[in-house]
């Protein structure tokens, strides 16, 4: 049984449409991995304890946080950061465009989860209620805004998005 | 406790039994992550050895039978929310899991097996299961073994560790008729419950005709109140027979937990006010509450 036992984790990740196969420690975070590894500075450490979601990533297309993925785990996985968001010439995607001109972030620390949580939740849902936006932050701790203009950022999102849905 | 960690990811489950069975202390089991990570990051669990059983199929699905509803524990609280089978045949398990804290990153990936081998007095999960009279299938060294759900909660102090895997979680589906409530009293809409209270109400015509209670986070262990009820079955529901509840369930609590979620008093007197609002949630009678969903 011992065979099965190993120093690292084999992982093959597509990081914002990168192919990555990297040899991880056990214990160290997809955040880690993202951060030191790859680079990827856009996705923000903040509480270590999954508490204020600004380490927000997309696993295989749904919002985890990364600072409480364990890196192994993730054997084969998709990931989306805030960084794969923008086109390659660097025009922003229609939702930070939306957050950007709606004043949806004031420091910004919060913003890449928060961004990538409102993403997941109107994918699934054009039109989403003050109760649904509601719950699919609640994961985000925003110290800035009040979430007001969040909540605006996002509707204003769905109407650039989706226009036929309004 | 070690610096230098092994990781090991077991295919099946035998494979998993036995490397459990091959390990001394210092093993821990990870899927989601979402229970033990948080610890990880902090230095306040340093494991010898993760074992992931995230690869291990026989651990994942939902499948509902006529008598029996068979969750297995790598299902995440988003699907417990939204598993038709759940949704239809255990409604009270699904609105439990929308409770959950940590957001929907949290509901994506947490699984419910790491949920109640946890036994975290506070989580949302145990209170709806137990009131559902739910059984866990167990597997070790000594074979599979099936035990309902309470006897586990029984056996262990502070949660499952690796002396065996939790394989299965089933559950009798609920009849259309089973009236049912949550209530999670907290103090922010991000905190941990100061008391969570499941109830599930069978009625005959006007009057009660059973009713069990689950109250989690006033105690270590959550509470289960069905035999003290007895004297309200019979009878209609009433705001006494409503406040009696409440008292009947505040006496069960004996031992309060005092901790950031509110001091032992006030618990002990929150886990029957909890009792009574899921009891009027189930009745259709909570004026406070949004509509169930």
């Amino acid at each position: 049984m011992e065979d099965l036992l190993d120093i690292s984790a084999l992982i093959q990740l597509r990081v914002d449409g990168q192919f990555h196969e990297l040899d991880v420690l056990p214990s160290r975070t997809l955040l880690d991995v993202l951060r030191d590894d790859l680079g990827k500075k856009g996705t923000h450490l903040g509480c270590k304890t999954g508490h204020c979601g600004a380490c927000t990533v997309m696993i295989d297309g749904k919002v985890a946080k990364s600072c409480i993925t364990m890196a192994a785990t993730l054997s084969r996985a998709e990931i989306t950061t805030i960084e794969g968001l923008a086109d390659d010439d660097g025009s922003m995607h229609p939702i930070q465009q939306a957050f950007w001109d709606e004043a949806g972030l004031q420091c910004g620390y919060c913003a890449p989860g928060i961004v990538l949580s409102s993403l997941e939740l109107i994918q699934d849902n054009h039109n989403p209620s003050t109760k649904d936006m509601e719950v699919a932050l609640a994961g985000n701790l925003c110290r800035c805004t009040g979430y007001q203009s969040i909540k605006r950022s996002v509707t204003e999102a769905c109407v650039r998005m989706y226009p036929e849905k309004k | 406790m070690s610096l230098h960690p092994m990781y090991a990811r077991p295919r099946n489950l035998e494979q998993a039994s036995e490397l459990l069975a091959s390990l001394s202390s210092g093993a821990v089991i990870i899927a989601g992550g979402q229970e033990i990570m948080p610890y990880i990051n902090y230095g306040v669990m340093m494991p010898d050895v993760y074992v992931d059983i995230g690869g291990i199929d026989a651990l994942r699905g939902v499948s509902a039978e006529t008598d029996e509803v068979s969750i297995g524990p790598l299902t995440v609280h988003r699907d417990i929310q939204n598993v038709e089978e759940i949704v239809e045949r255990l409604p009270l398990l699904a609105y439990a899991a929308k409770q959950i804290g940590g957001g929907m990153q949290v509901h994506n990936r947490g699984t419910i097996g790491g949920n109640i081998v946890a036994m975290h007095p506070l989580y949302d999960v145990a209170p709806a299961l137990l009131a559902l009279e739910a059984e866990v299938e167990l597997l070790s060294e000594k074979g599979s073994q099936r035990m309902s759900l309470s006897e586990l909660q029984d056996l262990s102090n502070h949660g499952l560790g690796t002396s065996s895997i939790l394989t299965k979680i089933l559950v009798k589906p609920m009849s259309p008729t089973t009236l049912w409530g949550y209530y999670k009293l907290k103090n922010s809409a991000g905190a941990y419950g100061s008391a969570n209270a499941a109830v599930v109400i069978q009625l005959d015509g006007e009057n009660i005709k059973s009713i069990r209670v689950a109250i989690g986070a006033a105690t270590e262990k959550v509470v289960v109140v069905s035999g003290n009820l007895d004297s309200y079955l019979g009878g209609p529901y009433s705001s006494e027979v409503g406040l009696a509840i409440q008292k009947t369930c505040s006496d069960a609590i004996g031992e309060p937990l005092s901790d950031q979620q509110g001091d032992g008093v006030w618990r002990k007197a929150m886990a029957g006010v909890a009792a009574r609002r899921a009891t009027e949630m189930a009745l259709g009678k909570l004026n406070n509450s949004s509509s169930k969903g």
